[in-house]
């Protein structure tokens, strides 16, 4: 393991608003641009590719992904930033239109390299401690949560707080971190020099190259590639986004897949495929709100790339349900 | 670049994005494009898409560096119906139109790629 590099860990924030008003129209997505990039700037990235539908907008970030749909928005970020920063702008710049929050959740993941991070991501009581200072005080309902497994480089953190305990017509989301990831593969993100291409088309180039466009052929891809190496894409289906991260230097290799369940993905074949492109040493997953047997489904479907399931731990959080942590080392590997 | 410029007056030379609200403005291009050598971009988008306002200043910029391209704008809610018939499913679409015939198409905002394929089709 390097002594320092980049961080590949995202810090994943999910932000629900509800409308005072009785029609409510497109809500946050009448957030002028220069007030997103307020609010980015204060977490230290910018936009680098951008794509839409009826349902939402999505943003690919210097450091990861946003997603804003009328009344959520989810904003996913790696690196050194200070995604908590976000917090406060967000609900005051919703509130200029008339929405209010009434669900917050954090996620994420073991930082790699923790002393690297900033305030308040120095640990994750610094982080809850900071969240709670900065939500309103009606989301009384609220846990913080860290799942383990049996390595220490890997466990989950939640934070979640809602005005209602037992929402309903909560998503489910999957959240897959790939750390260790096979050479060959991994190599395959990044750039050539001398290529003759931009960000733009290299990462088109990588995301047919790897099989990337073919975990959910229906969605609308918008991928970028980063100069000397790193990718990112959201896909874009309908309602429902997915996203990849990818770190791919050796010794601190880390990739990423998110995808927001529904009745028309097969989500436990997305992430066997997902996990397929970056053959990785060591799998995360983690799901909230997911029923018992999709979380089998996934476990079955993960076992069948190469890797055995070593722990499986789960909490109960209040207005997002249940949060299944599971962790899957390559068969070969001994703990 | 003198001997490029038509002596026909089209809106579009003076490097304007121009907006087309109805079927019948659009048949109107459509069919000069059909019997031009000029490149046409097609700027699909919608008013409620944040993504389109994000690169509206930059698709502004290549209409004036690009002064021999038509560059057309059509709201997908004003015209779903030629929207559809270039299976638009996201936004902003761009569709590069030669003769009238599609000869690329960029999904997303990529200004170097939108620049590089204008580059590469315009003569």
């Amino acid at each position: 393991m390097a002594v320092s590099g980049f961080e590949g860990f995202e810090k994943r924030l999910e932000l629900q608003f509800s409308s005072h008003d009785p029609v409510l129209g497109i809500g946050l997505r009448e957030l002028d641009f220069k007030s997103l990039e307020q609010v980015l700037h204060q977490v230290q990235c910018t936009v680098v590719s951008a794509l839409g539908n009826q349902h939402f907008d999505s943003y690919v970030l210097s450091e990861s992904s946003l997603f804003v749909y009328p009344t959520k928005i989810i904003i996913k970020t790696c690196g050194t930033t200070q995604l908590l920063k976000s917090v406060r702008p967000f609900i005051n710049h919703a509130r200029t239109l008339n929405l209010h929050l009434i669900a917050l959740r954090y996620t994420r993941g073991t930082f790699i390299f923790p002393e690297a991070q900033p305030y308040p991501h120095t640990s994750f009581h610094e982080e809850v401690v900071y969240l709670e200072d900065n939500i309103p005080d009606d989301l009384c309902y609220r846990k913080a949560s860290v799942i383990p497994s049996k390595l220490t480089s890997h466990s989950w953190h939640v934070f979640s707080a809602g005005v209602v305990e037992y929402p309903d017509d909560v998503p489910y989301t999957v959240e897959v971190c790939m750390t260790d990831l096979d050479q060959t593969l991994a190599r395959k993100f990044f750039r050539h020099p001398n290529d003759g291409m931009n960000g733009d088309s290299a990462g088109r180039a990588m995301t047919e190259l790897t099989g990337i466009n073919r975990i959910n052929p229906n969605a609308q891809i918008c991928d970028f590639a980063f100069d000397p190496c790193g990718y990112s894409m959201n896909g874009i289906d309908g309602d429902c986004y997915s996203t990849i991260h990818v770190t791919p230097e050796d010794g601190f290799s880390y990739a990423s897949f998110e995808c927001v369940g529904s009745a028309y993905n097969d989500m436990a074949d997305m992430v066997k495929k997902a996990v397929k492109v970056f053959g990785p040493g060591t799998v995360s997953v983690a799901t909230t709100n997911a029923g018992e047997d999709m979380c089998m489904r996934i476990k079955g479907a993960v076992e069948q790339v190469g890797l055995k399931c070593r722990s499986c731990g789960i909490d109960e959080v209040p207005a997002a349900g249940k949060v299944v942590f599971q962790t899957f080392t390559s068969r070969r590997k001994r703990i | 670049m003198g001997a490029q410029v038509s002596t026909q007056q089209r809106s579009s030379d003076h490097g304007e994005v121009l907006s087309v609200h109805s079927l019948d403005k659009w048949n109107t291009q459509f069919q000069n494009s059909k019997t031009s050598n000029k490149l046409m971009v097609i700027d699909f988008s919608a008013a409620w898409c944040g993504p389109c306002k994000f690169i509206e200043p930059a698709v502004h910029d290549l209409a004036v560096e690009f002064t021999d391209v038509d560059f057309i704008k059509i709201d997908i809610d004003e015209l779903p119906d030629v929207a559809k018939d270039f299976d638009v499913q996201a936004m902003p679409t761009f569709v590069l139109l030669k003769k009238g015939k599609e000869r690329d198409r960029i999904v997303g905002v990529k200004k170097d790629e939108l620049h590089r394929l204008i580059e590469k089709h315009r003569f």
